[in-house]
């Protein structure tokens, strides 16, 4: 028979004090989201897909703004223009923030990660921690990214800035494409809130993956929110419609872009930028606190 | 030291675990058998924390999972090999365990080592045999250098070599102090590898005792007789109050007297003996035998379906 040896290994030093909580739960989770592919592709995605196709939508916008009509003009927004990859990211991000739970609980390994640890909920809020941060990061700097760009790209097809302070009627009137500074606050504040949209649908993505545990269930239940309910929403009779489409999530999220146009086709319809940031963060408690109470009940 | 007191676990309207009592010590191999679906992975789950009992509890070290501080320096556990994610290597995998628990990065290189993974340690584990997942669930469990182990079935898709290793690597940790737990459906890896034993079937406790017990109780002693006048043999058996029965090449299995009392009766009586040998049922027969009625999914074989 083979002889086999079996080295003994040497005696791992005890700690006495503290013990397993939310510090190493974090870089345990830092370190499983770098060392998977599915990571760089989404963000590689929400990088180059946003900024590209902000850069060529507001292109084709700039390239027929001479051609355009009154309301049309009306509604030309360059902020909201530059930032287009915000409807492909919003997706990426929903892919993103549901692999990071129901990828292990795909292969079965969420039994070794909750073996870590005797409290549940610390793997949560690692992983909202560790997800959210990157997630809000790359879309942020996506987002300013994207702006320039964009902006960049009217200037070369003869842009100028409108004067401070100017109305809808000067942009219509206006013989150049409007070009918007980053000074302007309603613009700075429609980007940042641009990242801060695509944070809180992976934190939504997140939690929906503790509750589905389910990759495609997850990733279902995410776009059936963003996609579905808006179309059974529009189905209802218009009195009905009107009074709820403004807290619907894809609806809270114009509602926190949008510059140029909320003065006209949606004026009315939409809530405040903050106001629907602010609501769209409760949606995503709840859902996370949700996530939260099952975990800690369920069978892993 | 793991003990579970009335242990009861149901899914749906399936009895998985019921009321399931017994006692692993430290120090040597406690081999957990149970035929498939007898409720072995369901029990470790919840010695793990994993699933909640619905009724009963099970401690380590006299504590419930929920209040270790630190779990993977006090329990170790291989569940299921292939539950990695494909893409991540064993080195980022045991990295990222490592690093919940306060365990050096130097561990991690370590228990590589032991396992034999130290060359393949930075490949993808989708690329991984079996055999090799087996190697890093085992690694995984030894990381925190825990004073309880758990192995659910460590040795599928090893080669021989792998399961002596296991098997050598098993009792030198149980010889090293530790509580040792591994299941298994293979009755005769455990008849080499442990020491005690937990048996199940369908949930229920069946026996917690030890190999040699447990062999010893649950069969007839019978001592294999032969010689070149085997019916004087049988006469001589008879008359001294033992049962015969006809082996092959005319041997012969006595039941109710053991060697040494045969030996002597043959002497006295001038008979010669070639063959005079205790007979001892393997753990698999004796297995068998007691949970028989206890396997849900039964298998037929070919002779039993054309007949």
């Amino acid at each position: 028979m083979t002889a086999v040896t079996v080295t003994r290994l040497t005696p791992l030093p005890a700690i006495d004090h503290g013990r397993a909580g939310l510090g190493g739960q974090v870089r345990s989770e830092w370190t499983k989201l770098r060392s998977v592919r599915s990571t760089w592709i989404c963000l590689a995605i929400i990088v180059i897909g946003g900024i590209g196709l902000s850069a060529l939508v507001t292109f084709i916008e700039a390239d027929r703004w001479a051609h355009l009509g009154f309301a049309d003009r009306a509604q030309f927004d360059p902020v909201r223009f530059s930032q287009t990859g915000e409807f492909l990211s919003q997706f990426v991000v929903g892919v993103l923030g549901a692999l990071i739970v129901t990828s292990e609980y795909g292969t079965g390994s969420i039994r070794t990660t909750l073996a870590t640890t005797s409290r549940r909920t610390t793997v949560l809020i690692a992983k909202v921690l560790v997800i959210g941060v990157v997630v809000f990061v790359v879309s942020e700097l996506t987002a300013f990214a994207s702006f320039f760009t964009g902006q960049a790209v009217l200037l070369a097809h003869g842009g100028k800035a409108l004067p401070p302070g100017s109305s809808i009627i000067d942009q219509v009137r206006s013989p150049t494409i409007p070009v918007v500074s980053i000074t302007d606050g309603a613009a700075a504040r429609a980007v940042f809130l641009c990242g801060v949209y695509l944070l809180l649908l992976t934190l939504v993505a997140c939690g929906l993956g503790f509750i589905l545990r389910h990759t495609a269930g997850a990733i279902s239940a995410f776009v059936g929110i963003l996609l579905v309910l808006p179309l059974i929403v529009n189905i209802l009779p218009s009195s009905f419609s009107t009074s709820f489409e403004r807290y619907l999530p894809s609806n809270l999220g114009l509602a926190m872009i949008l510059v140029t146009s909320r003065k006209t086709d949606f004026a009315g319809i939409l809530l405040p930028p903050w106001q629907a940031a602010g609501l769209l963060a409760v949606y995503t408690l709840a859902v996370v606190v949700l996530a939260g109470w099952l975990l800690v009940r369920r069978d892993a | 030291m793991i003990s579970a007191t009335h242990l009861t676990k149901s899914y749906g309207a399936t009895r998985a675990v019921d009321d399931l009592s017994f006692e692993v010590r430290p120090g040597v191999v406690t081999g957990f058998l149970g035929p498939n679906g007898s409720g072995k992975s369901t029990t470790m789950r919840m010695v793990m924390g994993l699933d909640r009992p619905d009724a009963g509890t099970v401690r380590i070290d006299g504590r419930s999972f929920v209040d270790l501080r630190w779990p993977l320096r006090e329990v170790g556990a291989l569940l299921e090999a292939k539950a990695l994610h494909p893409g991540r290597s064993a080195f980022q995998h045991l990295w990222a365990m490592a690093q919940t628990n306060a365990i050096p990065k130097a561990r991690v290189t370590e228990v590589l080592g032991l396992v034999g993974l130290e060359a393949v340690g930075r490949r993808r584990v989708g690329k991984y045999s079996l055999g090799m997942s087996q190697r890093l669930g085992i690694a995984s469990a030894l990381l925190g250098d825990p004073a309880v182990l758990l192995f659910d079935e460590p040795i599928n898709g090893l080669d021989p070599e792998g399961i002596l290793w296991v098997r050598t690597l098993l009792t030198g940790l149980a010889g090293e102090g530790r509580t040792v737990l591994v299941s298994s459906h293979l009755m005769s890896e455990m008849a080499l590898t442990a020491t005690d034993l937990v048996v199940i079937g369908r949930g229920r406790l069946i026996a917690d005792t030890t190999v040699e017990d447990f062999i010893a109780s649950n069969t007839e002693a019978t001592v294999l007789l032969r010689g070149p006048d085997p019916a004087a043999l049988a006469t001589m058996v008879r008359t001294a109050g033992g049962g015969t029965a006809p082996a092959s090449d005319g041997a012969l299995l006595v039941t109710g007297l053991d060697a040494a009392r045969i030996g002597d009766l043959a002497h006295r009586a001038g008979l010669a003996l070639h063959e005079l040998s205790p007979q001892q049922a393997s753990l698999e027969e004796v297995f068998m035998d007691l949970t028989s009625d206890m396997v849900d999914f039964h298998g037929h074989t070919t002779a039993e379906v054309a007949s």
